[in-house]
């Protein structure tokens, strides 16, 4: 199985787990991670390696406490200050995975800070366990939020909650925020990886084909008027129509069968 | 400082901006927005140390909404007059402010009144204390950005459902549906705003105040457009002095000392 810098893949029966692999710190992130990143995204966006599911962890006790601060003075003496990463690293993984072919699972295995909250709110799905916490930690160190956190929080919490979180910098815990509806779901911490797994090959046993667009739509669905929307649901409708998922379904459906869906 | 209908207060960074016409139960007629408008040209003198706004109101309510019986007097102005002349500017100016702002709800917050106490970044009520969409009750569309703020606060059905049937929102039901923040007992409103206020105005109130700007600007931009504008604002908050004193107070394991420049 590949394995990149800071960052392993593991795939299984089209379920491909990538799981954050810096446990000594944490998996904070480093510009050494966010390339074994794209490295991992390169290897699951080839559809020759049958991916139809990705599922998104960290190694040992956190998911990922944020950019790597012990690291930060050689890193911005190359590259020109805080936010400049963002541009050349976390926004090109933050667009692929939005229009990655596939759904994406986050396991959030621990702590979720920083940049780290942002990626583990990228999953379609968001699973924690117990002992879990998100962080808005970006106002400890005097920093805006970063990494797509603006954009999303608001949209899955709504304003009051999503401020209170950035303003205030207190952890979240992962049965608030299942409370909240920032995540979906939360188990003990020794059956994460086993429901994250269960759920994720379910996924990429369906009609994956339709999944990704599913997904799709709700990206762009708040960015869209009604109008705007009706006229997308319809394209891609038209789309998920003419897939063989699709005509898979209806028969089926019709000899009462369970479909075999193949992501086509 | 006092004015006709509000009191204005700045201690230790935070500014105590208080609604004062408890007779009626602090309606906001245009003498009261006149008031409003004069104290924020005072929060908004950085001479003056503002790092921190609580609103909040006299006596029993928050904010009772337009004041229907000032519009009697003189001629009569058309229905939605004052939404420009006052309320839309005051709207403006609070979403723009370089600081936090926390909105102490200790009664009543109704119409406007409303909408006012959901301009705050961090929402307060004490437990008695309810939200009104009363506009339907006079036969009126909700104003003062209730449409723009409700939806994107807690979704569309519920935004509808308080709007068109007009019932009382109590705090707690309003807390379990996360349009506000904290509920606490009847008369500690204000006390734990100023707890709160207190530790925002001495925090990074630069990035604060730029990342309260993030997310009033989120809901109007796509994500690639958002993706740019925490990209540019990330830059301005990376040459900020708060900055280099936070990650300097990290590496060094302290508490940060900041300064909000």
């Amino acid at each position: 199985m590949p394995d990149f810098n800071k960052v392993k893949v593991e795939t299984e029966d089209g379920v491909a787990v990538v799981m954050l692999n810096h446990p000594e710190v944490m998996n904070a992130i480093s510009v050494d991670m966010l390339e074994g990143l794209i490295a991992a995204l390169d290897f699951i966006e080839d559809r020759s390696n049958g991916v139809r599911c990705v599922v998104l962890t960290g190694a040992g006790k956190g998911f990922c406490a944020g950019a790597n601060l012990q690291g930060r003075n050689t890193q911005t003496s190359k590259s020109g200050g805080a936010g400049s990463v963002l541009e050349s690293h976390y926004h090109p993984i933050l667009r692929r995975m939005r229009r990655l072919h596939c759904p994406i699972l986050t396991a959030i295995n621990g702590a979720a800070a920083g940049a780290g909250m942002s990626l583990s709110l990228m999953g379609d799905l968001k699973l924690a366990g117990k002992s879990a916490y998100f962080l808005q930690a970006f106002r400890r160190i005097g920093l805006v939020p970063d990494a797509g956190s603006t954009w999303m929080l608001p949209r899955l919490v709504g304003t009051a909650r999503a401020m209170e979180l950035s303003l205030l910098g207190e952890k979240l815990p992962a049965e608030k925020a299942l409370e909240w509806g920032l995540i979906n779901r939360v188990y003990d911490d020794a059956e994460l990886m086993n429901e994250a797994k269960k759920m994720a090959k379910e996924l990429a046993n369906g009609p994956t084909k339709a999944l990704a667009l599913i997904r799709g739509l709700y990206w762009d669905s708040p960015e869209n008027t009604f109008e705007e929307q009706l006229d997308l649901e319809y394209r891609t409708q038209r789309i998920a129509g003419a897939s063989a998922d699709f005509k898979e379904g209806v028969t089926a459906f019709l000899e009462k069968r369970p479909a075999k869906f193949k992501g086509e | 400082m006092t004015f006709d209908r509000v009191r204005i207060e700045i201690e230790d960074g935070v500014a105590v901006l208080t609604l004062n016409d408890p007779d009626v139960m602090n309606a906001a007629g245009e003498p009261m927005l006149d008031d409003i408008l004069s104290a924020l040209d005072i929060i908004e003198d950085r001479a003056n140390g503002a790092r921190c706004l609580v609103i909040t109101g006299a006596g029993t309510a928050f904010c009772s909404g337009a004041n229907l019986k000032d519009r009697g007097s003189g001629k009569a102005k058309p229905v939605g007059f004052v939404l420009e002349t006052h309320w839309h500017p005051l709207l403006r100016r609070l979403r723009r402010l370089h600081c936090p702002v926390v909105t102490a709800v200790n009664g009543a917050a109704a119409g406007g009144g409303m909408a006012l106490a959901l301009t705050g970044d961090i929402v307060i009520a004490a437990r008695s204390a309810y939200f009104l969409q009363a506009f339907r009750r006079i036969g009126l569309v909700p104003d003062v950005g209730s449409t723009w703020l409700l939806p994107r606060g807690i979704g569309v059905a519920r935004a509808m459902e308080l709007s068109l049937l007009g019932e009382k929102l109590p705090a707690e039901k309003a807390l379990a549906w996360g349009l506000i923040n904290r509920v606490v007992d009847d008369g500690a409103a204000l006390a734990e705003a100023m707890k709160v206020a207190r530790e925002l105005a001495a925090g990074p109130t630069k990035a604060l105040a730029l990342m309260r700007g993030l997310y009033w600007d989120s809901t109007e931009n796509g994500f690639e457009d958002q993706l740019d504008l925490e990209y540019r604002t990330q830059r301005i908050a990376g040459a900020s002095a708060d900055f280099r004193e936070g990650v300097a107070a990290f590496l060094e394991k302290r508490p940060a000392r900041f300064s909000g420049d």
